[in-house]
């Protein structure tokens, strides 16, 4: 199985499976920017050199919880138009969702571990961030039990959006929970303003995180057009 | 709500109930959990280092969970044999009457389940009865409606799946959440004997959950269970 | 005194690298199989 650039030498059905340009971008720039944070990017006095992790940590975040947000919108339009390219998209954002989600969750406690001294605190962010995780893999989970597509899409699609009206109820809970018990001071996860490099590499990695979503998203998506295709040639 | 689907879904809950009733196998392995959870809980404990007042919340929640998730595992399950749901359908009663009706006994059964498993908690944890427990048994029922709400959806659509039994407790876990948090903090707040006012935020909560979960649900049933 | 704690840091950018590569072959086999 050897790694080609294109599948231009490829006979037509496969053609079409190569390493795309989009993802090779995305792939480029999600390393550049670690070469620019690893290397280029100077460490923080007070966290030391864990602190890098951030720069992984926040960007993935926010992937997972966009990812998140598309699945449920793309949800709700679904039960309206009932297209299955909805559906499609919805698994799709899913499935690199989840992927996302994993990161935080693994970088979350390396990252907590050095910088405040525990692997896990069940505060507001992070156990959102689990709740996020738990509903992704359900919805992933019911999928791969149903076989019938209309009835997965119709199941998946409900579970979409309440899954997006949990978020704001686990968020809430979790809030009230730490209110009444409020977390030792050296553990809050305050975020350090950050002076201009720092800065500059957060957002460099907000960006390529973002393109690297979309770029597998797209891999994902076309990846579910020919299953469905291959299954309505065969029916 | 017209009268009809009322009608529908109070005969539709009858016939749900009168089934259990009939065997009693949910209810009874619900009993039978609730009494292995008090009796361990309370020796996996170190008695001395932590008070079984301390311990009852977060058992009497554990159960209250656990054992609706028993419930609501047959709630669709009894339509399976010979396709009964088929029958169901076709008869002319909404869809909304079918999700209020089956959820309506499951509510039934819930309660029935709580109206036995507090007293036994109170019994051998030794919980000073209080007028707080009035506030207690509201917080039940409110915490038993959120989770017979996403439960009896939930429990129509893992029916269909080919791993029913573990989708539905892996779904609707999450979900629980939001429940059994703000209820369990609520009840450990009023067995130590709080004021009332502490528990009310969470109340709050629990009533926020109910209003909208409740709605979301009913709207999403016809979804589950289309031609 | 900075602190020491550059070992989590490598861990965790490698066990970034390794999920996105590894996702991203994932499909890729995937298609291929189809």
């Amino acid at each position: 199985m050897a790694l080609r650039w294109s599948g231009a030498h490829l006979p037509p059905d496969q053609a079409h499976i190569a390493i795309d340009p989009l993802s090779i971008a995305a792939f480029i720039a999600v390393a550049a920017t670690f070469v620019r944070a690893i290397w280029f990017t100077p460490l923080e006095r007070i966290q030391g050199p864990a602190q890098k992790i951030f720069y992984i940590h926040a960007p993935a975040a926010w992937v997972a919880f966009l990812a998140f947000g598309l699945v449920a919108i793309a949800s709700g339009i679904y039960l309206w138009l009932r297209d299955e390219r909805l559906d499609r998209f919805a698994e799709s954002s899913a499935e690199v969702g989840v992927v996302f989600t994993t990161v935080v969750l693994v970088t979350g406690p390396l990252w907590g571990r050095p910088v405040w001294g525990t692997w896990w605190t069940w505060d507001a962010r992070l156990t959102l961030t689990l709740f996020l995780w738990f509903i992704y893999v359900g919805y992933l989970v019911m999928r791969g039990a149903v076989d019938d597509r209309a009835v997965r899409a119709r199941y998946s699609a409900v579970l979409g959006i309440l899954g997006a009206l949990l978020i704001p109820f686990i968020h809430l809970s979790v809030y009230m929970f730490r209110t009444l018990h409020p977390l030792p001071i050296v553990m809050k996860a305050s975020r350090p303003s950050l002076p201009g490099e720092m800065l500059l590499t957060l957002l460099l990695a907000f960006a390529s995180f973002t393109l690297l979503y979309v770029a597998l998203l797209r891999a994902r998506y076309l990846l579910a057009e020919e299953r469905d295709r291959l299954q309505d040639s065969v029916a | 709500m017209p009268p009809d689907t009322i009608s529908a879904a109070l005969a539709i809950a009858r016939k749900d109930l009168a089934i259990e009733f009939r065997t009693r196998t949910a209810f009874l392995s619900s009993l039978v959990f609730a009494l292995l959870a008090i009796v361990i809980f309370y020796f996996a404990w170190d008695p001395t280092a932590i008070p079984a007042l301390d311990l009852a919340p977060g058992v009497l929640w554990v159960i209250f969970t656990f054992s609706g998730l028993l419930g609501l595992n047959r709630s669709f399950g009894i339509e399976q044999s010979e396709r009964a749901i088929d029958g169901l359908l076709l008869a002319p009663v909404s869809r909304q009457a079918i999700y209020l009706g089956k959820g309506l006994a499951n509510l039934l059964f819930v309660l029935a389940v709580q109206a036995i498993a507090l007293p036994a908690v109170v019994l051998f944890y030794n919980v000073p009865v209080s007028g707080g427990f009035a506030v207690v048994a509201a917080i039940a029922v409110l915490a038993a409606i959120g989770l017979v709400a996403i439960g009896t959806l939930f429990s129509s659509m893992a029916v269909n799946t080919r791993l029913a039994e573990l989708l539905l407790p892996m779904l609707s876990l999450p979900f629980f959440v939001p429940i059994v948090m703000p209820a369990a903090q609520a009840t450990a707040s009023l067995l130590a004997g709080r004021p009332v006012a502490e528990a009310a935020a969470w109340l709050k909560v629990l009533l926020a959950f109910d209003i909208v979960f409740v709605a979301a649900c009913a709207l999403a049933f016809p979804y589950t269970i289309e031609e | 005194m900075m602190p020491d704690n550059a070992g989590y840091y490598y861990a965790a950018y490698v066990v970034a690298a390794v999920v996105y590569v590894m996702y991203a072959v994932s499909i890729w086999v995937r298609r291929r199989r189809q």
